[in-house]
């Protein structure tokens, strides 16, 4: 990789211990990737749930925050979205883990080092998004592939300590997504159906990104029926990124480097395929579950917004959950204290559900959580949590939001 | 000697040698493993319930997001990771999480890696130069 001279100053420790740790780091991944420079960036998202930092990760953490602050200077805005701690609730899912201490330790440490943590989820812009062609080093999987094909920043995966280094650098290795002929689309799909529901944008998602699963494919959507809403872009983008690696997607004619088809693939002829409601019908069946005892309902991944919430409340007010079945709706702080002002809260913790804030059910020790209730058929609206939470041992069911409620009453899955 | 010799990019990590755990599936340290216990615990992967700890693990392509970047570096201090990992097609959280936690890592081959490395093999992995080598096959 080609350096500048402050990089290669960087590299030689003139900018300081973190500096050098950081740059040598992304030389590292980005010769790898046949890199040829880096490309300044201004903007940092650093993912950080307790549980996939691990305790080596905050040790690394506090071990930068021991360095005299001209050793660890930032040289980027970074946020880090905790999205709260929420203590009762955490107490009763983990009853034998203190997360409260372990969540403290992290943010500590992050603050020390003058990460933001604060409480709302980034694909909700609670920090202002990068601009249009802006390059920036978001970790978060969900915030890469909105950032990229949402908003048209650029942007590849810099993962945890990846996006550390980007902190200390203000900037990342030019590859992937950097790059104009990587953003075009590779491959090309139709729906031939207008998706009821925001899982079935999830589904749409989780179909494409089996398909094609690898990082590098970028798809491009032709829709049938109205544009689809931003929240459900990011349930498909969601799922896309969790059943393929996906970091990128084009929506013809709605997302903003795709007005038409030529454009989307940078004049490329691509082969379309279809996506049709058959195929989303086999996707549900493949989960099953119908008619078994339902142990939870996890609402989350990604969390709520105030809209769904008015939905929920509304199909639970005057109901009651059934008492084998644990009803969790997960919503950052702010969000959640927002609701509790217009009433929504109470009338959903009064049905006997529970408003969870801070990381989400798949990302906070999910299998341990599951341990500890000998929980087994887990509902979610969320076709990423369905994804992760099999293979923590879950058998996982993915439902509309009204489905979701309505077994959570009924105490079983119902179709 | 080796029995062959297989190009692939050059990688990320230390020459390392040790026998394989290979299968035409996919991976991701989040989705796929149960990183307490040091087995494949997803009832659907190809190596559900197999030991990976001290493996050199050689699978189809990097699955899922970020999670995998800090679940390396947590496997190696709790030495419950792989020897080295090997994919036919590899993505950004693979090789930084690599990179962060010294895993041998290579990407890119000129082969399926998966068909032409079996579960039981010896083989060697030189990152620096792109290679790995198949010193032994599992007898069947």
């Amino acid at each position: 990789m080609k350096l500048d001279d402050v990089e290669k100053a960087m590299l030689d420790g003139k900018y300081g211990r973190a500096a050098a740790w950081a740059i040598e780091f992304q030389k590292d991944v980005g010769t790898f990737f046949d890199a040829e420079d880096f490309v300044p960036i201004r903007l940092v998202h650093v993912s950080t749930d307790r549980e996939t930092m691990g305790d080596s990760g905050i040790a690394f953490i506090e071990e930068l925050g021991s360095l005299r602050p001209s050793e660890r200077y930032p040289r980027a805005y970074a946020t880090a979205d905790f999205r709260g701690f929420d203590k009762e609730n955490f107490s009763f899912l983990l009853p034998g883990r203190n997360l409260e201490v372990e969540v403290r330790q992290a943010v500590d440490a992050l603050g020390k080092l003058g990460v933001v943590t604060n409480h709302a989820y980034v694909n909700d812009h609670s920090v202002t998004a990068p601009g249009f062609g802006e390059a920036c080093g978001y970790s978060g999987t969900p915030s890469v592939i909105y950032m990229n094909s949402i908003v048209g920043a650029r942007c590849n995966f810099e993962a945890g300590p990846s996006s550390l280094a980007a902190f200390f650098t203000g900037r990342v290795p030019r590859y992937g997504f950097h790059l104009d002929a990587k953003r075009f689309a590779t491959h090309g799909f139709r729906l031939s159906f207008s998706p009821e529901n925001i899982v079935d944008w999830g589904v749409v998602g989780a179909l494409i990104g089996r398909e094609l699963n690898s990082y590098w494919c970028v798809p491009a959507l032709e829709l049938t029926g109205p544009p689809p809403t931003v929240l459900e872009l990011n349930h498909m983008a969601l799922a896309m990124a969790s059943y393929g690696s996906i970091a990128m997607f084009h929506v013809v004619n709605v997302t903003p480097e795709a007005p038409d088809w030529e454009t989307a693939a940078g004049g490329k002829k691509l082969d379309v395929k279809t996506v049709d409601s058959n195929d989303v019908r086999m996707f549900y069946q493949e989960w099953g579950g119908i008619g078994d005892e339902l142990d939870v309902v996890a609402l989350s991944t990604p969390q709520l917004t105030v809209t769904e919430i008015i939905e929920i409340a509304a199909l639970l007010d005057g109901k009651r959950v059934h008492e084998r079945t644990t009803l969790l709706i997960y919503a950052p702080k702010e969000i959640k204290e927002a609701c509790a002002r217009i009433g929504l809260t109470q009338i959903i913790e009064k049905a006997g559900a529970r408003m969870v804030h801070g990381h989400d059910f798949f990302a906070t020790f999910a299998k341990e959580i599951r341990l500890a209730h000998k929980w087994d058929r887990l509902m979610t609206h969320s076709v990423k949590m369905v994804n992760i939470c099999e293979g923590y041992g879950y058998q996982p069911t993915p439902a509309s939001i009204q489905r979701c409620i309505q077994s959570a009453i009924a105490g079983k899955v119902i179709g | 000697m080796s029995l062959l010799e297989i190009k692939g990019h050059s990688g990320i990590g230390p020459t390392v040698n040790g026998i394989a755990l290979s299968a035409p599936d996919d991976f991701s340290a989040r989705y796929d493993l149960d990183r307490d216990r040091g087995i494949f615990s997803r009832p659907s992967h190809k190596l559900y319930g197999e030991e990976f700890v001290g493996r050199i693990l050689v699978l189809n392509a990097a699955k899922g997001g970020v999670a995998s970047a800090w679940m390396l570096h947590e496997m190696v201090e709790k030495a419950k990771a792989p020897l080295g990992l090997l994919l036919n097609d590899g993505n950004p959280v693979m090789a930084q999480g690599a990179a962060f936690a010294q895993i041998p890592f290579m990407d890119r081959f000129d082969v399926d890696i998966t068909s032409a490395i079996s579960t039981g093999d010896e083989i060697e992995i030189i990152p620096a130069r792109g290679i790995v080598r198949i010193l032994s096959r599992i007898k069947t």
